[in-house]
């Protein structure tokens, strides 16, 4: 945890109101990221995401030691993960619809006009592709890649996260990437 | 080290998931390996595909605002239903918490249901009055004019909060007007998926406020899912706000667009519609020697998707692209999700209707001019690779109306080294000699630059008698068709290999000339456990053609212990004729066949000789012993 954050929840604790917006907007275009990619749509990250904070607001006088960033990710892969079981994976069609602003993967196969249509139509579906071999990782393996890979925290700051040894986390990490490895699919660099 | 690095070594490299001494090890390696290095750049490839999941996710002002709120003490902006369960969860608050949300959710449908017919019984325009524009073209395809209505809601004009509420969709067409017509269109083929991504820009005439717009797609076989409209300019200012498909109406939806703009606004709309397809021919003339090949490849496309498309830009996807869903499956549906009418038996009867029609279309289109050879000589089909499918585009633009095909020139390349070559193989084609032409599709021969689509070939030569004195001089004589087949996709700098079939003027007999048995072995019985067979065959090949040929024969002797004497006896030939004894050339082609390739001259007769050993029984094991002490 680097000093703003130090004083940010220091000040949080003593009361000051400002102090714990600062974080959200600190923290909250990663945690967002990191919550989209654990769930299956943006209001369910946006749910996640409430909660999570919610619960550092809450429980900002319990961090111990200086590493805040590790623990609000602690929180939010907790929050995710019991949310996700709460919640059977069921998809419908017509969800295509009821998805604004064009964040709905599925429909934006088809639907995404903001570059050339064919590729931005291909590159859709692969993503799809990539978003549903991530999705099909079990939950440990999942949070780790995304700690890990798109939130670019260290081994020990995802092992902190995860609350197990460095080795598990390398251990999950290696599992996901081969697994990965045959469900992703062959892109090149014209498709990118 | 080993020898090479595992794809378990190398992900743990490329991720550093290894301890650093292993990390050196393996970067060492790396260093000296370049196949472990390339496979390594195989894997950041595969790997890279998660990149696509990376994307800017900004946070709103909105949302800090609401996690505020809700963790100083509020509920912030939560669902409905999940401050339901939040209330639920506190037991002693159980009871009145359901009453709560009782009452909550009675009183949203009543306020709901107010607020709805307030709109319904609201100011109703008279027919015709808020029309705004006129048919922009009394020309425009039929089609067309019937997909695009627009409609503006104009009852909030004026009013202070037009942008407060979205107006409920337009329950007639009344308000409706016909859009001005396409400016461009842009049609992108997929012909493995029998799909097409179409992309037309239009410029609507938009007022302050909300606007209406009507798509329909009766008739055609366009995929209500992929709909997609976008606003080309002041995005900022127009806000596509859903698609609707009302009720009751079939093969219609409106857009509600918000605009806070007045005039003209270019939008595209995309989506994907069936039943345009693209199939591609070639058109090869061999040279008088058989030496050099000119070929031209064309693409047809055909339209049955139902509507017209004027001017279009065209372009072709060679390669199979994966899809999620099958859009002609999509297309047969009349309304976009779950409606049980289907009207399979239309787009079937269409499809059945393309092969029937395909001649005739052809000759109205030769009446119509659209086979009209300069206009297909100035056409140009420029092409882009695109990963593991190929991009062709059409230069200029095309006019393809429904139920019409055409043709377009894909490429011309002259000169192509060829190589001429007759096979004889009892095994595959019986007694006949098959004729083979083969080039490879590299620079070599005037090719690769693109990868060539599957499609039949056609192949002439040029005949001997030339039509006319000037004719000849201008090196047209007669063409005689050679052969046809089809070939698949051919990436670039792979050999091509076309089957013109069987060959009449070269024959090859097999004879055989003579058969005994060798070499018997006695078991410790006194039974024959072993035995040699010797046959000697002659084969005779006669050329009647007046040029030269190459032939390659393959014989089969049903076993795998065989010995070929290499001493071919020839006939017909002076007997110190070594060059041309040298001409034949024998090898082993697998397990259980030999080849023989030799030249002819024009209208020649070969005849030559050979004696193949089998080995059976016991006998094989002394060819194996034998064959093993050669390689010793």
């Amino acid at each position: 945890m680097n000093d703003t954050d130090k004083s940010l929840i220091d000040a949080h604790i003593q009361g000051d109101p400002t102090a714990f917006a600062e974080l959200v907007r600190r923290y909250g275009d990663s945690m967002l990221g990191y919550l989209m990619r654990m769930s299956r749509s943006r209001e369910q990250a946006e749910d996640f995401f409430q909660e999570t904070f919610k619960r550092v607001y809450e429980k900002a006088h319990t961090l111990r030691g200086n590493r805040f960033k590790p623990w609000l990710f602690t929180i939010a892969t907790r929050v995710a993960i019991d949310g996700l079981r709460k919640q059977p994976h069921c998809v419908s069609l017509n969800q295509n619809l009821d998805c604004d602003n064009g964040r709905c993967e599925q429909l934006s196969a088809v639907a995404d006009t903001s570059w050339e249509p064919s590729q931005k139509a291909v590159r859709a579906e692969r993503k799809e592709q990539v978003r549903l071999a991530v999705e099909s990782l079990p939950e440990r393996q999942r949070a780790t890649l995304i700690l890990a890979y798109y939130q670019q925290l260290s081994y020990s700051e995802v092992a902190q996260v995860l609350g197990c040894t460095i080795g598990t986390v390398k251990t999950q990490m290696f599992r996901a990437l081969k697994t990965l490895s045959q469900r992703l699919p062959d892109i090149s660099e014209e498709m990118r | 080290m080993k020898e090479h690095l595992t794809e378990k070594e190398l992900i743990e490299y490329q991720f550093k998931l290894a301890s650093d001494i292993r990390m050196e090890e393996v970067s060492s390696h790396l260093e000296s390996c370049a196949m472990c290095r390339e496979y390594l750049e195989r894997l950041k490839r595969k790997f890279s595909a998660l990149d696509l999941l990376r994307e800017d996710v900004k946070i709103s002002e909105d949302l800090v605002s609401n996690v505020v709120e809700q963790a100083q003490g509020g509920v912030g902006n939560l669902t409905v239903k999940k401050r339901l369960l939040r209330f639920a969860h506190k037991d002693e608050w159980r009871w009145v918490g359901a009453v709560a949300a009782v009452l909550m959710v009675g009183l949203t449908l009543l306020v709901a249901n107010l607020a709805r017919q307030g709109r319904r019984y609201g100011p109703v325009k008279k027919p015709g009055s808020p029309i705004v524009e006129k048919p922009a073209d009394t020309l425009r395809p039929q089609s067309e004019a019937r997909r695009m209505l627009f409609a503006r809601d104009e009852k909030k004009a004026d009013a202070a909060d037009e942008f407060e509420q979205p107006p409920f969709a337009p329950a007639s067409a009344i308000e409706l007007v016909v859009l001005p017509r396409r400016d461009n269109v842009q049609i992108t083929i997929y012909n493995s998926a029998d799909l097409t991504l179409v992309r037309e820009r239009r410029n609507l005439t938009l007022k302050k406020g909300w606007n209406w717009l009507q798509f329909m797609w009766a008739n055609t076989l366009i995929d209500p899912t992929s709909l997609s409209l976008e606003p080309l300019e002041k995005a900022d200012k127009v806000d596509i706000q859903q698609l609707v498909f009302p009720a009751r109406l079939r093969e219609v939806g409106r857009w509600l667009i918000r605009s806070e703009v007045s005039g003209r606004v270019p939008f595209e709309i995309t989506y994907f519609t069936s039943g345009l397809s693209w199939r591609a021919f070639y058109m090869g003339t061999l040279s008088q020697d058989e030496r050099k090949m000119d070929i031209q490849g064309y693409v047809r496309v055909g339209n049955n998707s139902g509507e017209d498309y004027e001017n279009a830009q065209t372009r072709l996807i060679v390669g199979k692209v994966h899809l999620l869903d099958e859009i002609a499956e999509l297309a047969r549906r009349p309304y976009p999700y779950g409606w049980p009418f289907v009207r399979g038996d239309r787009i079937r009867s269409i499809s059945g209707a393309l092969e029937v029609d395909s001649i005739e279309i052809k000759d109205r289109l030769v009446v119509a001019g659209f086979f009209d050879d300069e206009e297909i000589g100035r056409k140009e089909i420029k092409k882009e690779g695109l990963s593991e499918y190929f991009l062709y585009t059409i230069e200029g633009t095309e006019t393809i109306p429904d139920k019409w095909g055409k043709r377009l020139l894909s490429f011309e390349a002259e000169d192509i080294n060829v190589t001429s070559l007759y096979k004889y193989d009892e095994e595959r084609w019986g007694n006949q000699t098959i004729r083979f032409v083969s080039f490879a599709n590299d620079e070599k021969h005037n090719l690769g630059k693109t990868p060539i689509p599957n499609g039949s070939v056609k192949i002439f030569s040029q005949a001997d008698e030339p039509v006319s004195p000037s004719a000849s001089r201008d090196g047209q004589g007669y063409l005689s068709y050679v052969g046809g087949t089809g070939i698949k996709y051919i990436p670039v700098n792979e050999d091509i290999e076309l089957n013109l079939g069987p060959a009449r003027l070269v024959k090859v007999e097999p004879t055989l000339m003579d058969f005994r048995t060798d070499n018997y072995v006695f078991g410790n019985e006194g039974n024959v456990s072993g035995w040699d067979e010797i046959r000697t065959w002659q084969i005779e090949i006669t050329n009647t053609r007046e040029l030269p040929i190459e032939i390659e024969i393959t014989r089969g002797f049903g076993t795998a212990y065989w010995t070929l004497q290499t001493d071919i006896t020839y006939h017909g030939l002076p007997a110190r004729d070594s060059t041309a004894r040298m001409a034949v050339v024998q090898s082993k082609h697998d397990a259980t066949h030999a080849r023989f390739n030799l030249n002819l001259e024009p209208r020649s007769k070969r005849i030559f000789e050979y004696t193949v050993t089998t080995y059976h029984g016991a006998r094989e094991e002394t060819f194996i012993k034998s064959k093993e002490q050669e390689k010793m």
